[in-house]
């Protein structure tokens, strides 16, 4: 009476149903484990009665079996590449999280080419057919994914190698391999006879150095420079002085294309400062800031020096130490009539870790910051 | 055909009873959000608008539906032959493009004109800054001499302002969108995180004007809610003399005392009361970025001079003493409002209930296991697990914060 693939889904059902109901008594109820069981129970169920209505869909005598059924399929890597997903799920859930995630990807993919292929592998009794069928159905999306990993691998390889060679290497490496790049090209297209397997070869074997180049400095590190600044954070230290700064002004773009969205306009003229803000019709000596709330405050300096706006925050105990630091942050130095925004949340009562104020170096002026 | 005038006949029924129930409900008498009462010269640019524009849609949707019924019924399929195709009538086509077009203009007209006047911004006299959060408004009063604001004050679920005063709304949002809104003072306005949004509130007499977050912004959004309390001028300025006075504490050895440590030792973590000081006369400051995933709790400086609590969603006040604030004429109002909530007036059944187990009775994400999303911190009241004994000293401490 039941097919064989009924007796797998049904006893799946089945097996699901007892899970939820273990589920519900043993385990804290979790409604995402309920619905996952609950819908487990009714895929396996309705699949059952699918495959039991056709009986598997097989023929029932050897004489309405097409052509396609008497075919020896050919060998499939499918199965192979499933059950290396599955392992590296089980890795991942007693391990890293991003396993477990890498492992699904492969089943995910394992297992719609083996699906494919196996569709396929019985259209017709003919196997070029076979093949040109899967190749149509399965290219469109395969090509793609396939080209992202490569190219994704590149560029991360690439991006390794650069970040732990010495600034002038890479400058020179840059131009090696764009003269090799072009060079091949070159015979490409001059060269018929440079066509073939061995433009695959030398492209494969470059690939393959890459990547391997790749994976040795990523495991290397970066270059000492660099790791040296990270971990002194160079790049979050702000020189909030009247001077240029050497890495804090390099590049600074004075120019605020957002703006319908900040608190206050804090604007610098003939010496003195005042505050614009939303809703308040005329300009004020104050700001009034949310506690705990990011907000925008925008420099606009009409000043003929260059100028930068630093928010005095208070202080702030370092560690264990008990010594007190001043807080601050500023904007990068501000030509003309130009612009620079600040993003602030502060967390405290400006009359508990206050004053807070907005100040520019040099200018004998400030903006009171209230945070009530 | 008997079986189908029979369907008809219950059909018709059941239509009339939904358009009965749709319209009873209109009747309503207790209906605070009614926004077909404005109190306010904003919320009566609006209504006078409603009133222009909802006879034109209603006629216009009258003949529409009408017509659409009226060519379901008469053209029905009953077997006959499809009738000659036309393509095309000038005339008609253009005479249903104009009369639209005039409708539209009209309608238009008067519309941008309340949107360019409920923008205005020139004339402002009052600024209340309004931060939304999961689920309760925190009010900031920034520095106005002129109105007796010498310092900051700070408050939630009921905003406070002097009755006949253009009041600039200033909004924005700590976590997700919320809509700020009163329907008798005005229409309601986006609170984004980030930005700035302006809203007016106006009232022409005092009183108490009920609102609610209008946009889904989570669990409890529907229990977000607020209340815009109008005063006159005169007592406005009570009311801020009031909040920003000295804190008085309780009196030694009194139940009220000893609630007073409950209160440092457990809520003072999220909820500031300004002038609070520790036993070793350090001031107490809140830290509820520490703890709550907005980075701010209600400040409870003067709790009992609100009538609401926990989001407004319930009052502070008994059934009595509620209703004698709310039913008060416009000259009563101030002084009834101002003397805030006396122990007999104290709705305690309620407020014990909030401070047994909070979660229980507003919903707030705050199952300590679950709390991963927000890097462990709570998006409102947890339950405290505070003992009846803590509860009694904590409700007699609050009673004194007036």
């Amino acid at each position: 009476m039941f097919t064989t693939a009924s007796k797998y889904f049904l006893g799946l059902a089945t097996a699901a149903v007892a899970a939820l109901v273990l589920y519900l008594l043993f385990v804290i109820p979790n409604d995402l484990g309920a619905i996952v069981f609950g819908a487990l129970v009714v895929v396996g169920g309705t699949i059952a009665g699918i495959t039991l209505f056709n009986r598997d869909g097989d023929a029932d005598t050897i004489e309405d079996a097409t052509g396609a059924a008497a075919q020896p399929v050919g060998n499939s890597m499918w199965p192979l590449v499933c059950a290396l997903g599955f392992a590296l799920m089980v890795v991942g859930l007693s391990s890293v999280a991003m396993v477990f995630l890498i492992g699904l990807g492969v089943v995910a993919v394992g297992a719609a080419e083996w699906l494919i292929q196996d569709w396929a592998d019985s259209a017709s009794a003919d196997s070029k057919f076979n093949n040109f069928i899967r190749e149509r159905a399965i290219s469109p999306l395969e090509l793609p994914v396939l080209a992202s990993l490569i190219g994704g691998a590149i560029a991360f390889s690439f991006s390794r190698i650069m970040l732990a060679m010495d600034k002038s290497a890479g400058a020179v490496l840059f131009i090696v391999i764009s003269s090799v790049v072009l060079l091949v090209g070159f015979l490409v297209a001059f060269k018929p006879s440079f066509r073939g397997k061995m433009i695959a070869t030398i492209c494969t074997l470059a690939g393959i150095a890459l990547i391997a180049g790749g994976v040795a400095t990523a495991l290397s590190g970066e270059r000492a420079e660099l790791a040296e600044a990270s971990a002194e954070g160079h790049y979050m230290h702000k020189d909030c002085g009247e001077e240029e700064s050497k890495y804090f002004d390099k590049e600074a773009n004075n120019r605020v294309p957002l703006r319908s969205g900040v608190t206050a306009t804090i604007v610098l003229e003939d010496g003195k400062l005042r505050a614009e803000m939303i809703g308040y019709p005329e300009p004020q000596n104050f700001v009034v800031i949310p506690k705990s709330n990011d907000v925008s405050v925008l420099f606009r300096n009409k000043d003929a020096e260059n100028r930068r706006m630093v928010a005095n925050l208070g202080t702030e105990t370092v560690g264990e130490t008990g010594v007190e630091e001043k807080l601050y942050t500023c904007t990068q130095l501000t030509g003309k009539n130009q612009e620079n925004v600040l993003v602030l949340n502060i967390k405290k009562q400006s009359s508990v870790a206050g004053p807070y104020t907005f100040t520019v170096p040099g200018i004998d002026d400030s903006i009171e910051v209230v945070v009530p | 055909m008997k079986k189908i005038k029979s369907l008809s006949r219950r059909s018709v029924t059941t239509l009339l009873a939904v358009f009965g129930v749709a319209a009873l409900a209109g009747c309503a008498q207790n209906a605070p959000q009614d926004t077909f009462v404005p109190k306010g010269p904003n919320a009566d640019m609006i209504h006078d608008l409603n009133l222009l524009v909802f006879p034109i849609a209603g006629v216009v949707g009258l003949i529409v539906i009408g017509l659409i019924v009226y060519t379901l019924f008469k053209f029905r399929d009953r077997g006959q032959p499809i009738p000659k195709q036309t393509h095309g009538k000038p005339a008609l086509e253009i005479t249903l493009t104009i009369i639209p077009a005039l409708i539209l203009s009209v309608v238009g007209v008067f519309t941008f004109r309340a949107v360019f006047d409920l923008a205005e911004d020139k004339d402002t006299e009052f600024i209340i800054n309004v931060t939304g959060q999961q689920w309760w408004w925190e009010f900031d009063y920034p520095i106005q001499e002129e109105y007796g604001i010498t310092q900051p004050i700070i408050t939630s679920g009921q905003m406070v302002f002097p009755v006949g005063t253009k009041v600039m709304l200033r909004e924005t949002s700590r976590d997700v969108i919320h809509s700020f809104w009163i329907p008798a003072l005005n229409g309601k306005k986006d609170a984004v995180p980030g930005r700035i949004h302006l809203l007016r509130m106006e009232a022409d007499e005092p009183g108490i004007y009920a609102g609610q977050c209008a946009e889904f912004c989570g669990l409890s959004h529907a229990n977000m809610r607020m209340e815009a309390v109008a005063l006159s001028k005169e007592d406005f300025a009570k009311w801020v003399q009031n909040q920003l006075a000295e804190y008085q504490p309780p009196a030694k050895d009194t139940l009220a005392e000893a609630g007073e440590t409950v209160f440092l030792n457990q809520c003072v973590r999220c909820h500031q009361v300004n002038g609070l000081k520790r036993a070793d006369g350090t001031p107490a400051i809140a830290a509820p970025e520490d703890n709550v995933y907005s980075g701010a709790a209600p400040n409870l400086t003067r709790f009992m001079t609100r009538n609401t609590f926990a989001g407004a969603i319930f009052d502070l006040a008994n059934k009595k003493c509620r209703a004698d604030v709310w039913g008060a004429s416009s000259s009563e109002f101030g002084a009834k409002y101002l003397a805030g909530v006396t122990e007999e007036c104290l709705n305690t059944s309620d407020l014990r209930a909030w401070l047994r187990n909070a979660p229980a009775v507003k919903p707030m994400y705050a199952n300590p296991s679950k709390l991963e999303p927000t890097d462990g911190k709570y998006r409102g009241m947890p339950n405290l697990n505070l003992t009846e004994d803590d509860i009694d000293k904590l409700v007699a401490y609050l009673l004194t914060l007036r």
